[in-house]
């Protein structure tokens, strides 16, 4: 007898179940259909990051303002950076019905090329006004997929410049000078005295050696524009002098021990705050090397490995589009609009509630309190405007000012705005990029011997039909330039 | 496995070896071997190997362990060592503090994997009992449904939006309860251990005594095919413990996610870390909190033991339930 009581009560178990999702998919579905009279419309909105515990509150104080101000409220979700690529995938490909959506790079791309994503050029004319004044035209410009714009790139920096970072310690100690320093081979003498003098350290905390094209996918695709020269004609770049010097260089590097050995295959993320390195290379920003210093707690400084440029990559790095299903895109325009103009709005998006997650001084500066880092902590990069944020206590006055100053200062890649489709060519792209993924990472990290290895490399490619790729890149190419004028 | 059969092949040592002295030891009967019995010699190489297997198995786990005993540094410095430089409890101490989401990751893994075996083995049971019965006049139909489904499925997407557009199963237990409750594998396995292990004759006799379908399976069918069923049991168990996929899709609110999924993103945050180091220089402040190496071992270590300390209680059903099939009859 005990065992029928068993079922009854998985029974009734079960039947709850039912229950409570019909509960629940009543609540999704009242909040849908409201124009702008009546009921205030629930924005749904996904973002990147780790879910934060105060989000609730913070969003409480986001819907009073955003009632207020467009008659709209915002349910914002938080998806894991390691979840995003895929999970979002899957929710654009199920066709799920939400309104805005953090997106960047290649994904951007194609998704908008699929139709995943709303054209908002009309919108941005009519809910967007003030916003489009508000934004670099370079971003506007460089995000355009076939002519159309579906997105709205956060406004921050628009340049992508590589830096050599140093260990300052070590810099002072050995009296370097960097201000020599301005090509890879230029870091042999210093390299060479902190290999043998310092016996923890690793000379250089692995990079890939840069050689510098505008690349059309990523510095691991054979396919990119020169910077100097024919500028519109694509190339294959591992076919170039440059390529084979830069390669070289690394080996001489790598056979010296100036890499660790498993340089190639580790996946070894060098954590600042571990003092265990000389040299390694990244993207930077203005006051880069005070933001690095702080998370590291020694000092570090930089020195410009290339000129800042515009590439598609640097303009396209953080994007907010209306998705194709939203039920009411004009108020979600309205909604970005204000974000990225309404300081007030931007500023409690990204830091919280004043007095709970941060306290404002006397100046106007701003610092974070415990409560931030515990339970608001969120990714500033992806959520808009960085110009109308506060500045931090210990941030240099002049920094959004340097900001702008930086993205004017840089060149234009010669592909900016460009927008390949790959359709035609899958097979061959699927090819090469497993092609590149056996030969450059090796290459890049002067594991092995350009002078045996990179022609091999190269002709591998040609039997995965690189020339095919290349024709219709610079096809495409051609289409797009001519249509630019 | 491999512990299993070593354990067996050494208890059988002794008595076989018991066997042979008792008996006619002083006749040489060349011709008779005990099938039990292994030469020393051969006996010896045998335990050798498959100690050797047990230990390969058992090492991984013991070098996840003193990983998670050694400081961050060491590991940065040095890379994983067998014994380490420095020794730390920075990572339980990180675990520890915390101990609130690891607690509610816990409990919600701990719930789907009680509730989630449970529906799941009924379900199954039901199933693979209606379809063993050669009474059910469309069981050829139902099998066929179940046995589809194990070469065709309907992919991701499909899948994605039945659970959260037809169902609306987004953000709830349930979603990561039902999607994996049903197993047609587990079906077709349970349909033929019902074959092998109930006769007919013994359902028509609590027929004729008047018993009821639910009686005949529950008091009948369900003791009589309790080695099978609680290997169906045990490997859903496993199933939901380690699952966290239905988690990355299914669930946004970190009140629900479990234990496998919190190491997964873990683990996938620093994958994307790694691939996208200018985001992850940028906001420094942000992934300070994600922790290091140390802490996802100590994290693997306490979503294992759990599953790892209660393994031998199963262990008997689930030896004798892979191996009943093959010897009866």
């Amino acid at each position: 007898m005990k065992k029928k009581k068993l079922g009854v009560i998985l029974a009734s178990v079960l039947a709850a179940g039912t229950l409570l999702s019909a509960c629940s998919s009543k609540d999704s579905g009242t909040s849908e259909q409201s124009g702008k009279s009546g009921e205030a419309y629930e924005i749904k909105w996904y973002t990147i990051g780790t879910p934060q515990k105060d989000t609730e509150k913070v969003f409480t104080e986001v819907n009073k303002y955003t009632k207020e101000k467009i008659n709209a409220t915002v349910k914002m979700t938080q998806i894991d950076w390691g979840d995003w690529v895929q999970k979002s995938q899957v929710m654009i490909n199920s066709g799920e019905s939400f309104d805005i959506i953090f997106t960047n790079g290649t994904s951007y791309v194609q998704n908008a090329q699929k139709g995943a994503f709303m054209e908002i050029d009309d919108l941005l004319e009519k809910e967007g006004k003030e916003l489009k004044e508000v934004i670099n035209p370079d971003l506007l410009e460089g995000n355009k997929v076939d002519g159309k714009l579906y997105g709205i790139p956060a406004n921050k920096e628009v340049v992508r410049q590589d830096v050599y970072t140093f260990n300052k310690r070590l810099v002072d100690k050995y009296k370097f000078d960097l201000t020599k320093v301005k090509t890879l081979q230029d870091l042999e003498p210093m390299l060479k005295t902190i290999k043998e003098n310092e016996s923890g350290v690793t000379p250089i905390a692995t990079f890939k050696a840069p050689v510098r094209f505008d690349y059309v996918f990523n510095n691991e695709m054979p396919f990119a524009f020169p910077f100097e020269g024919e500028t519109d004609k694509v190339i294959n770049p591992f076919e170039s002098d440059t390529a084979m010097e830069q390669f070289k260089t690394m080996h001489e590097y790598y056979k010296a021990g100036y890499l660790k050995e498993d340089a190639a295959t580790s996946k070894d993320s060098w954590p600042m705050d571990v003092e265990n390195w000389f040299v390694r290379m990244g993207g930077s920003q203005p006051y880069a090397d005070l933001l690095w210093s702080r998370s590291a707690k020694y000092e570090v400084v930089s020195v410009p490995a290339e000129e800042p440029t515009i590439i598609n990559d640097s303009v396209s790095g953080s994007i907010q589009a209306i998705s194709a299903t939203s039920k009411n895109p004009e108020k979600a325009m309205e909604f970005l609009a204000l974000l990225n103009t309404d300081p007030y709005l931007r500023n409690l998006v990204d830091k919280g509630i004043e007095g709970t997650h941060y306290k404002k001084n006397d100046d106007g500066t701003i610092e974070d309190l415990p409560a931030r880092i515990d339970g608001y902590n969120m990714p500033s990069y992806s959520l808009g405007n960085h110009f109308i944020l506060d500045l931090y206590k210990e941030d240099p006055k002049d920094k959004w000012e340097k900001f702008q100053e930086f993205n004017a200062s840089a060149v234009k890649a010669p592909s900016l705005g460009f927008k390949f489709n790959s359709d035609p060519v899958r097979s061959e792209l699927a090819s090469i990029t497993n092609i590149s993924k056996e030969f450059y990472p090796a290459l890049a990290t002067g594991s092995v011997d350009p002078e045996e290895y990179l022609p091999k490399f190269n002709k591998k490619l040609e039997e995965a039909g690189v020339d095919k790729v290349l024709k219709e890149i610079q096809k495409q190419f051609d289409e797009w330039k001519s249509s630019q004028k | 496995m491999p512990k299993l059969e070593q354990t067996q092949s050494s208890l059988a040592i002794p008595k076989s070896a018991e066997g042979i002295k008792g008996g006619e030891a002083h006749i040489p009967t060349k011709r008779y071997r005990d099938p039990q019995h292994l030469h020393p010699a051969a006996n010896a190489i045998i335990s050798v190997l498959l100690g050797i297997l047990a230990f390969t198995c058992v090492f991984p786990f013991l070098y996840v362990i003193v990983i998670s005993f050694t400081s961050e540094e060491s590991i940065v410095r040095n890379g994983f060592e067998l014994i380490p430089k420095e020794w730390s409890m920075d990572a339980y101490r990180y675990l520890w503090s915390m101990k609130e989401a690891l607690l509610r990751s816990y409990g919600v893994t701990i719930l789907i994997t009680i509730l989630g075996t449970i529906i799941s083995v009924f379900m199954i049971t039901f199933y693979a009992y209606a379809i063993s019965r050669p009474q059910f006049k469309y069981r050829r139909f139902f099998t066929f449904l179940a046995f589809f489904t194990m070469l065709f499925s309907g992919g991701l997407v499909p899948t994605y939006i039945v659970v959260t557009q037809f169902l609306d199963l987004k953000n709830t237990i349930w979603a990561l309860i039902l999607p994996l409750a049903m197993n047609a594998f587990y079906i077709i396995i349970m349909r033929t251990f019902f074959l092998k292990s109930v006769s007919e004759s013994i359902l028509e006799s609590a027929r004729i005594d008047g018993a009821s379908e639910w009686r005949i399976f529950f008091q009948i069918i369900f003791p009589l095919s309790l080695p099978g069923i609680a290997t169906v049991a045990l490997f859903s168990t496993l199933g939901y413990w380690n699952d966290w996929f239905a988690a990355l899709l299914y669930i946004d609110d970190p009140n629900l996610v479990p234990l496998q999924a919190l190491l997964m993103k873990i683990e996938a945050n620093l994958e994307f870390m790694r691939q996208n180091m200018d985001v992850a220089i940028m906001q420094t402040s942000l992934f300070d909190t994600i922790p290091q190496e140390s802490a996802k071992m100590a994290m693997v270590v306490i979503a294992t033991l759990p599953i790892a300390v209660s393994y031998p209680f199963f262990q008997k059903y689930f030896i004798s339930g892979l191996t009943i099939g093959g010897v009866k009859e």
